[in-house]
């Protein structure tokens, strides 16, 4: 019983300890005055410094009020499944990915945005207006215009020339004993091969429509099936990419968060442009891609509504997105932002406004949707072939509408 | 005769220490490679080749130092806390029950046990949501006391072992002490629980470690309180699809850093894990 | 063989008979226990019935004081100098007045429709935005309901407790013997009434975070809370037994998908609990071998899997066996593959791969636990089992295994069951993956929780999860209640002091 009664005796002298620091903690938060405006701001972790920053401005600029502005570590990722477990737990001012408009709007978590309707829907970029508008609504503000994603390669491996098809690029690659990724089991990347087909997504009384199964669908989804058995292929989520480019891995499919890492890796090498073509029914088809928005949303909860608005405008305007891409790379969506030097100058920047040509989008893709279409992939890659493409893109299909 | 007999038992005991040292490099090499990765250099969760190209210690420092994005220290301390609250809460409460269930007997004793059996085989993941808002309508919600709670009624159900324990305890021993002159307070305190070293033991153990390993119930309590996360979604956090690559080598080297306490504790605590479970679970 | 016979049997012989016996009764315990269930049911209404007669009688005999207490409870006690007593009755029912008028009764009084109110937004125009309104919210209806019906029913007890304990003192005043002063009440929690303080704590714990989020989830089933239900910009509502039709019929294929895995996680933890059972058990007579050294160094290097954290190992076991994972890199190395193996990515290898990593978790626990029952087989029954001329494979078949299954069918039962809920192996190696177009959004190593845990938090379907948990919870609470009431640990639970 020694032994015991010793642990125990250690066991509350931790908790005691702790106590003492967390009541310690606790105090000196108490002194907010009644006309405080209290506001929450959500934002990634790894943002958490760079938005300190830009509230402090914010307050500078706006002495008259009394803000106290707390945050809270949700990454844009999240964002949808943390409002919605509780909404009035939620903050008041949020970004995330534009595929979840449609849910949150759904949800009636979005604040509808009327307040320099017009200024803000002249600002930002076509595209980045579109996204964050439902039957001419706005319902959030752009944020960035990076959401997207196109072709990196090392430039040892590959000729500008290898990476304008698919083909070539594979064929090169083979040559030298080195592979080519594209997360195929993404719905996200997925897609391309679809939407470069000339296949669309759209929403009909909130369920999801679209015609990947059409003879046109069918022909892309058949070209997935070849690129997915070409022996150069790989997949792999973008750790696989950022662990294997300049070695065993020549080009690969992803987005401006690994162009950091990319970079380190392939130094003097290192190259992005667009997706390539691929071969459709004999001919030669553009990839197209998801060009993706983020977005800063109100909640409709919100005590404050116009102060959380004000404070979403300021996060979101020329300036801060200029921040934004100096301190996290982050491609504006401001167009006067965007046709900045040093944003030009950025490699995979330049290459996603290349392939932001081809770009669709993602405001009318449920977040369900992906799932199926991650589910053909899967099959894909694993030369699953007990059914035809055409039977496997019925099912995705109904079951993305289901 | 007797030197065929030796020699066979000399090769069988030769296999034996064959497939035992087989089995145990294939059980110890997934966890030194864990300590390799968390020693490398390079970034990257995969690399095409399959030991680290430089050695550092830097995963290790970086967790103490580095705080702004992963507040290490702080997780640990917020799991240190939670694990021992748990382990007393929830060691008192099941020592409690299982004495209960074997020694007194009271209407419907029957039915408790048999609610209690199916209500810890009820997924949690449900409750979470019904959990959630019940512990906010007491302003409980994004904070430790809460995990202390929901860990400590989760491991409320897991009685079954240590009644099985206090099954073995002959019941003579409470009888002489009633004719003493003691009540069943007493008896449970200063008979039974002496006697108990080894259940407590492992209900202690076990309770302890528990907060250590869950990061979904966490996740939906805390919400976007990160400084109130535990290890375990802490961890987690940093092998997300973006952090990944980065951060893959500081997991590791945070995974071995919890690891050791833990080890040592269980390696310490091994005699009486082991007498405490096949007491509890052995009924002939 | 009768039971005189039977107590005379060795420990070992009698396990066998054991178990044996249990096989052959086993249709007769299920029929037992569906009576079980039917009587206890009837119990419970004669209980009540009881219960209310009571009531009547200290009505009909009570005198002013006690009547007094079907109003104001507590005073019949209180009048009769047990002023604490009534005190703390009296403070139930304030409480529960005080909780029902200020928050209860608003949920409660919605139980029915779950809601009507919508969130509104109307146009300010002088300040330019839309006001928005928030209308009910179906989801704090039903929780909060849940939570008001059950303290209903708590204080119905209390209202109830209170009648009968100031009938109970006026009889005894009547009798002429002394009331119980509240230090003796006090006292005999203590001793005779131990009980009462020993589950107190953890009976409010439990039926707080299980019962009430159990009862919840099961009336979630019965509504349409889903994607397109969801707070706080819809309502939800009942729609009676549309999710189970779905379920079973109207959906093809969610009922094929929901079938498959209940399949698999069947198939899953049958072969998870008696793999890492045997194995081991295997491993431990191994390590305890006569003659073999060491015994202490090489439960050491077992046990050291057992400390890593079960979250650690795994998500490091799901990154050596990805695709381009060490294990690949290796096998690469060496020559002996020129593809990766697919170990997760495969369905079928996926499979196997769970389970030989699950083995990889679970063996060193096995091992612990059966490393002391194993010490308890008497060596003479191996001996004159050699006599016999059965070797050590027929010794462990005959012997070893009758025996220790007879004495760890909690523990297997225990293991069965976590395994049927084993959400951290599957989610953290395959995340349930890899995605089948086969099922309804689910992979192939998908087990019920799994897929009930993504229906919840990443599809918001959590109508069709409260069905999928309503499924599995029947199952599962049959299933152990049968085997635990059957098992002989069970059965001798009072012979065996």
């Amino acid at each position: 019983m020694k032994v015991l009664r010793r642990i125990g005796i250690l066991f509350l002298a931790v908790v005691l300890v702790f106590c003492l620091a967390a009541c310690n903690r606790n105090r000196g938060d108490g002194d907010v005055t009644k006309d405080t405006v209290e506001l929450k701001v959500w934002g990634a972790q790894e943002d958490q410094e760079m938005l300190k920053a830009m509230v402090e401005e914010f307050k500078k600029e706006n002495p008259d009020t009394n803000y106290s502005i707390t945050f809270g570590v949700v990454g844009e990722k999240d964002t949808q499944t943390k409002i919605l477990e509780d909404p009035d737990a939620a903050a008041d001012v949020f970004s995330f990915p534009d595929d979840q408009m449609g849910d949150l709007i759904k949800a009636g978590v979005l604040y509808e945005i009327t307040l320099d309707k017009a200024a803000i829907m002249s600002e930002n970029s076509e595209g980045s207006v579109a996204a964050a508008t439902v039957d001419n609504k706005l319902y959030a503000y752009p944020m960035t215009a990076d959401n997207g994603y196109f072709l990196y390669y090392d430039k040892s491996v590959l000729t500008e020339e290898d990476v304008k098809t698919l083909d070539g690029m594979l064929a090169a690659a083979q040559k030298k004993n080195k592979k080519v990724l594209m997360d195929v089991s993404n719905g996200w990347y997925l897609a391309s091969f679809f939407l470069g087909a000339g296949g669309s997504l759209g929403l009909e009384n909130g369920k999801q429509t679209c015609d990947f199964n059409n003879e046109q669908g069918v022909a892309a989804g058949e070209a997935v099936k070849a690129f997915c058995a070409h022996p150069a292929f790989i997949t792999g989520e973008d750790a696989i990419l950022t662990g294997g480019i300049g070695s065993t891995i020549a080009a690969g499919v992803s987005g401006t968060w690994t162009a950091d890492a990319i970079q380190e890796k392939l130094g003097d090498n290192y190259a992005a442009t667009k997706l390539p073509t691929f071969t459709l029914n004999g001919k030669q088809v553009q990839m197209k891609s998801f060009a993706g928005y983020k977005l800063m949303g109100v909640n409709s909860g919100t005590k404050h509504p116009k102060e959380a608005m004000k404070l979403a405008r300021f996060l979101t305007n020329e300036k801060n997105q200029l921040i934004r891409f100096e301190k996290r790379a982050m491609g504006p969506s401001n167009i006067k932002a965007a046709a900045d030097e040093k944003v030009k100058a950025n490699v995979a920047l330049s290459a996603l406004a290349m392939q932001n040509q081809y770009g669709v989008s993602q405001a009318n893709v449920l977040n369900s949707s992906w799932d199926p279409m991650e589910a053909f992939g899967t099959a894909m890659e694993a030369k699953d072939y007990k059914k035809t493409v055409k039977e496997y893109l019925d099912t995705m299909v109904s079951q993305m509408a289901a | 005769m007797m030197k065929s007999y030796r020699a066979a038992r000399r090769l069988t005991n030769g296999m034996v220490y064959a497939i035992l040292a087989v089995l145990a490099v294939l059980w110890v090499l997934p966890i030194l490679y864990l300590i390799v990765l968390s020693l490398r250099e390079e970034p990257g969760a995969y690399t095409p080749y399959l030991l680290p190209k430089a050695y550092t210690l830097d995963n290790y420092t970086a967790l103490f130092t580095d705080t702004a994005l992963f507040n290490y220290p702080r997780w640990l301390s917020n799991t240190l806390f939670v694990a021992v609250c748990t382990c007393v809460i929830s060691t008192v409460t099941i020592l409690m029950i299982s004495y209960c269930f074997s020694r007194l007997r009271f209407p419907s004793r029957r039915r408790f046990m048999n609610v209690g059996l199916i209500m810890g085989m009820f997924p949690g993941f449900m409750s979470m949501i019904a959990v959630y808002h019940l512990l906010k309508l007491v302003g409980l919600d994004q904070s430790l006391i809460a995990l202390i709670l929901v860990y400590s009624s989760a491991s409320c159900l897991g009685y079954f072992i240590a009644k099985g324990f206090f099954d073995t305890i002959p019941r003579a021993l409470d009888e002489a002490a009633t004719i003493d002159g003691a009540n069943r307070n007493q008896i449970f305190w200063k008979i039974t629980l002496p006697l108990s070293q080894p259940i407590v033991a492992y209900t202690a153990l076990t309770s302890f470690i528990a907060p250590f390993a869950d990061f979904i119930f966490v996740s939906v309590i805390m919400k976007d309180n990160y400084q109130n996360y535990t290890i375990a979604l802490g961890l987690y956090q940093m092998i997300t699809r973006e952090n990944l690559y980065r951060y893959f080598t500081r997991f590791c080297a945070g995974a071995v850093l919890i690891a050791i306490p833990i080890t040592i504790l269980f390696l310490c605590m091994q005699k009486y894990y082991v007498e405490g479970v096949t007491g509890g679970s052995v009924k002939g | 063989m009768d039971y005189i016979d039977f107590t005379q049997l060795h420990p070992v012989r009698k396990a066998i008979v054991g178990v044996r016996r249990g096989i052959i009764g086993f249709p007769k315990t299920v029929g037992q226990f569906f009576g079980a269930i039917r009587r206890g049911i009837a119990g419970f209404f004669r209980g009540i019935g009881r219960l209310i007669a009571e009531t009547v009688a200290a009505f009909v005999h009570g005198d002013f004081r006690t009547r007094l207490s079907f109003l104001i409870l507590g005073l019949g006690n209180a009048f009769r100098g047990q002023i604490v007593r009534g005190l703390l009755f009296f403070l139930c029912e304030i409480g529960y007045i005080a909780y029902m008028v200020l928050f209860g009764s608003s949920f409660l009084a919605k139980i029915g429709t779950l809601g009507t109110e919508t969130q509104q937004k109307v146009f300010d125009e002088t300040e330019g935005i839309y006001i928005y309104t928030r209308g009910d919210n179906s989801m704090q209806i039903l929780l909060f309901s849940v939570l008001s019906i059950l303290l209903t029913l708590l204080f119905i007890g209390v209202y109830l407790w209170n009648i009968r304990s100031a009938y109970r003192s006026q009889q005894l005043q009547e009798q002429e013997k002394p009331l119980p002063t509240f230090r003796q009440d006090l006292h005999s929690l203590l001793d005779s009434r131990y009980h009462v303080t020993l589950l107190t704590p953890p009976v409010v714990l439990v039926t707080l975070f299980t019962i009430l989020p159990l009862i919840f989830m099961v009336l979630i089933a019965f509504t349409n809370f889903d994607k397109d239900h969801q707070p706080p910009g819809n309502l939800f509502t009942w729609i009676g037994l549309d999710n189970f039709s779905a379920m079973f019929g109207g959906n093809e294929q969610l009922g094929y998908t929901f079938l498959n895995l209940l399949l698999w996680t069947f198939v899953w933890a049958l072969f998870s609990t008696f793999s890492n059972y045997i194995f081991g058990m295997i491993l431990a007579l191994l390590i305890n071998k006569k003659g073999i050294r060491f015994k202490k160094f090489w439960r050491t290097v077992f046990i050291i899997t057992i400390a890593v954290p079960q979250f650690v190992s795994l998500m490091l076991m799901s990154q050596l066996l990805a695709d381009e994972g060490a294990v690949n890199v290796l096998l690469r190395e060496l020559g002996w593959i020129s593809e990766s193996v697919p170990f997760l990515t495969n369905g079928t290898m996926a499979k196997i791969t769970v389970l030989v990593i699950n083995m990889w978790v679970g063996i060193p626990y096995s091992m612990l636990i059966t490393t002391g029952i194993l010490l308890n087989i008497p060596e003479d029954m191996y001996e004159s089992a050699r006599i016999d001329g059965a070797g050590p494979v027929t010794a462990f078949f005959k012997i070893t295994l009758p025996y220790m299954l007879f004495v760890t069918t909690p523990y297997l039962i225990t293991q069965f069951v976590n395994n049927i809920n084993n959400f951290n192996v599957i989610y953290l190696l395959t995340r349930g993956g890899p995605l089948t177009l086969d099922y309804y959004k689910a992979g192939q190593t998908d087990l019920l929780v799994t897929w009930l845990y993504k229906q919840t938090v990443e599809e918001q379907n959590y109508n069709l999860a409260g069905v999928i948990g309503v499924i599995v919870f029947i199952i599962t609470a049959t299933f152990s209640l049968i085997v635990y009431n059957s098992s002989a640990s069970a059965k001798k639970e009072e012979e065996f002091q």
